[in-house]
């Protein structure tokens, strides 16, 4: 008796675990199944993907491949679950309808190859990036680089190539989160410029210029200054047109380990 | 102008590639037990001490400690972490797949990594990480879906991810990895679902393999002929705590988990190596030196995952290099690390299943005392007399200090069949009918004669580990949420805090400008002590 109960209970857990999916690949095929998972990414998805998965504040799905995995099963896994420590939120809907948003999101694909393309040459653009443009100095391409801006190692699965460019000649126009520029003086008079890494009512942590990573209590500090500018410099005046294109087509070939475009 | 613009930027470039401030060096772990202010290795030191040379908090003022602030997740597993402090800053790892970056004097968080997991993990007994590694501007850490993974320690990026084995067929990590020299060394696993537990080191830069051990040998090599059969194939052995190592002897100590099926060694007639064994290997190589099995031919799940505490001492007369263990079995262990040779064993708990230990290390089993199908009740209970919580080791004291289990579970055996990814166990245990009798106690031991010293119960069986420190305390955390300073040489309570859930964590202390912080883990939180 007492060992069943145990038993029934050990049995529960599994239970728990188990995911919903019943299918490996995609079951939905229909023109109605693709109309409504038209219709339900509109409501779940759009405002952060954008109709045609290109813009907006989620990643860009109209790509070839994607940074979680492009099998049917991980996409909707992927779906289902969604990223943890992201926006990207899990999504409580019947298999089927995920399915059939599925079969929609698969369709921006088709338009992927006009989302980030440049004529420039890629082996010049490297160089720039490297070296002439201490975008390196800055921004990581896989194991290499710096840390105060993000990580470029999938620039060309992430952004358009318009988004590049502007990007590169107006860095403030748009500050992306978490890389907010400060520049602050502490009691000593030291002055301290990075990028914010959090704040609360009584501290602000700060990755300075050399990548330390510091915290200053605010009352100690002579002036605080969170400027909406970015700390990445304005490249129209520093690289020629040639250059910029070269390095715009030198990041829209940016697509992450090779491992994971081969997937 | 614009070349001028462009080349201060590119010396900025270089001023930051160059840039190795607070940078952890394999010199640095090795002088971390000395090094007072971080935390950098699972145990705080490769000899698995647990004990820290800060003092500010010490007997005469502790009954001050007060909360300084504290780390709360939604988290419903189990929260096992054992923090790393370095530089400022405290990294942790949430369960399933989460690492955080915190302010180590206020709690804030500087950044996040999470991992995406598969939908079915397989863990028996939760989805639990215990920590980290560091070295250079890396973190490290063993992931429930079977990956080793580096991490940038400044900014939470992924930098290289190497897979262990298929998490599907019952493999995970849980231990806070081992970094030596240029390695990160893990293990895995899955001792309940018919695995083949291995070893694996790693290149710290580029992740690529040195080296692999199994702890259950295959055809040809030593031991291979204690598995009848195939069993060895299935036989579990898992890794699952973070070893001790002796840099002197270039060798690491690896506690090994149970044989499996668990509670039916039919299948697997044999000793069973490596199985509930310490195994010593060469860092380099991952080459065995010598092995030591606590429990041959185990069939009460009595995995010898429990720290291996190093420890220098005279015995009989003569100065040498130990290794004493705490084993779920029910006894204390001392052996020469430098040899593997067992020099002494001593019941800590009520055990029933053995008469004694023999000259050579072997224990003379009781009869009868094996699971039955009708169920037979034997001590220590299947969480053994102590587990994988840490023990503490005070060199000012010289007293070993364990959290003991005290108790009894009814056995069964029964049929089982391997399928890859389930549950390969042979029946199972029973705690309800014994559980009510149970009770946990922290206990300090003379380490050679393993006398007990004192003992301070905490009623309830423990699964919180211990840390001492120079202050004279030893901090402990009972299963009632109870976190408590007892008086290292008494183990009188000086202090005591209910934090409102179990605690299955051990504590770990540092100090940032020049006070003195303690950490414990309980329920979904992280709580940080300090004096006023
Ligand atoms: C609140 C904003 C938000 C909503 C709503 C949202 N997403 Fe996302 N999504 C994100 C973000 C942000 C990411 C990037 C996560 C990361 O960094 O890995 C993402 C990632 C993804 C990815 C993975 C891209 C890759 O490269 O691996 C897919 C696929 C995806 N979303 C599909 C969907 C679908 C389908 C829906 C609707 C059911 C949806 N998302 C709803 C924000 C959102
Ligand atoms: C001094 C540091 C610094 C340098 C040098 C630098 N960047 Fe940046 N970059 C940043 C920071 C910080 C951000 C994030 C704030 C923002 O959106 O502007 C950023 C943002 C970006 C973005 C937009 C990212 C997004 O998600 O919106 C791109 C693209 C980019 N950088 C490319 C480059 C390239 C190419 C170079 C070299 C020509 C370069 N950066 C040089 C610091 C730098």
């Amino acid at each position: 008796m007492r060992l069943l109960t145990s038993i029934a209970l050990l049995a529960v857990i599994p239970a728990l675990l188990s995911a919903a999916r019943t299918h490996e690949t995609n079951p939905m095929s229909s023109p109605e199944d693709f109309e409504e998972g038209r219709r339900l990414y509109r409501i779940n998805c759009g405002v952060c993907h954008g109709m045609e998965g290109k813009t907006g504040r989620g990643a860009r799905l109209a790509r070839r491949s994607y940074r979680h995995g492009n099998s049917d099963a991980a996409l909707f896994d992927l779906i289902e679950a969604g990223v943890p420590g992201t926006d990207m939120p899990g999504l409580w809907l019947e298999e089927d309808d995920i399915w059939r948003i599925l079969l929609f999101v698969r369709t921006f694909a088709e338009k992927a190859s006009e989302v980030c393309n440049a004529s420039g040459d890629v082996a010049a653009g490297k160089r720039v990036f490297d070296s002439q443009g201490s975008c390196l100095a800055c921004h990581t391409v896989g194991p290499r680089g710096g840390r105060l801006g993000p990580d470029m190692s999938f620039a060309g699965v992430q952004y358009t190539d318009q988004q590049l460019r502007d990007a590169l000649l107006e860095p403030s126009r748009e500050v992306t989160g978490r890389y907010e520029t400060v520049r602050l003086v502490t009691a000593e008079g030291e002055r301290v410029e990075g990028v914010v890494m959090n704040e609360n009512s009584y501290n602000i942590f700060v990755m300075d210029r050399s990548e330390n990573i510091r915290s200053f209590r605010k009352a100690e500090l002579q002036s605080l200054d969170l400027p909406e500018e970015s700390l990445m410099p304005a490249y129209g005046d520093l690289l020629s047109t040639a250059d910029l294109e070269n390095l715009i087509a030198y990041l829209c070939s940016l697509h992450g380990p090779a491992e994971e475009v081969a997937q | 102008m614009k070349v001028l613009l462009l080349r201060r930027m590119l010396l900025s470039a270089l001023l930051c590639a160059a840039g190795a401030a607070g940078e952890v060096t394999y010199q640095d772990l090795l002088d971390d037990p000395d090094v007072a202010s971080d935390w950098l290795n699972y145990h705080g030191g490769y000899a698995g001490h647990r004990h820290s040379l800060l003092d500010e908090v010490n007997r005469s003022n502790v009954e001050s400690l007060r909360l300084q602030w504290a780390f709360q997740e939604r988290i419903e597993e189990k929260f096992e972490v054992t923090p790393l402090v370095h530089d400022g800053i405290m990294y942790i790892t949430v369960p399933p797949g989460d690492v955080y970056a915190l302010d180590a004097e206020t709690g804030a968080r500087l950044w996040r990594y999470s991992r995406r997991m598969p939908a079915k993990l397989i863990a028996c007994c939760g989805l639990v990480n215990r920590g980290l590694a560091i070295l250079g501007d890396r973190l490290f850490m063993a992931t429930l879906d079977a990956y080793t993974i580096a991490l940038d320690r400044k900014t939470g990026r992924l930098l290289w991810e190497t897979k262990l084995i298929d998490y599907s067929l019952g493999y995970s990590g849980t231990l806070a990895p081992l970094v030596v020299k240029d390695m990160v060394m893990v293990g895995t696993a899955g001792g309940e679902y018919g695995i083949r537990g291995f070893i694996d080191a790693f290149d710290v830069e580029t992740g690529e393999r040195r080296w692999r051990f199994y702890t259950i040998p295959g055809p040809g090599e030593f031991g291979n002929d204690t598995w009848s059969g195939d069993s060895w194939k299935t036989g579990g052995a898992s890794i699952w705590i973070t070893p001790s190592y002796d840099p002197e002897l270039n060798l690491v100590y690896w506690g090994v988990g149970n044989p499996g099926p668990d509670w039916n060694g039919d299948v697997r007639l044999g000793d069973n190596l490596f199985s509930d064994s310490v195994v010593a290997l060469d860092a380099d190589t991952g080459k065995r030196k010598w092995h030591f099995q606590f429990t041959p031919h185990d069939v009460h799940d009595w995995d010898a995952t429990q720290v291996m505490v190093l420890i220098d001492r005279e015995y009989r007369g003569v100065e040498r290099k130990l290794l004493v263990t705490a084993n779920r079995n029910g006894f204390i262990y001392m052996l020469d690390r430098e040899t593997g040779e067992f020099l002494k064993a001593t019941q800590f708990v009520k055990q029933t299943w053995a008469v004694g230990i023999s000259e050579e290390g072997r224990p003379i089993r009781r009869p009868g005392m094996e699971p039955s199908a009708e169920g037979i009740e034997v001590f220590p209970a299947v969480a053994g007399g102590t587990n994988w919580m840490s023990p503490a080791y005070s060199p000012d004291t010289g007293l070993l200090y364990v959290s003991c289990r005290e108790g009894s579970s009814t056995y069964y055996k029964g049929e089982t069949e391997y399928r890859p990814g389930t549950r390969y166990w042979g029946s199972l245990f029973v705690n309800e009918a014994t559980m009510d009798k149970w009770y946990g106690a922290v206990r300090a031991f003379h380490p050679v004669t393993a006398e007990k010293v004192w003992e301070h119960n905490l009623f309830r069986p423990v699964w919180a580990g211990l840390l001492s420190t120079a202050g004279g305390l030893v901090f402990a955390g009972g299963s009632g949420g109870f976190f408590k300073a007892l008086d290292s040489e008494s183990g009188e309570e000086l202090w005591r805090i209910n934090l409102g859930a179990s605690i299955l964590a051990s504590p770990m202390t540092y100090e940032i400008n020049g006070r003195q912080l303690v950490v414990v883990a309980s329920g979904g939180g992280l709580f940080v002590f300090a004096l006023p």
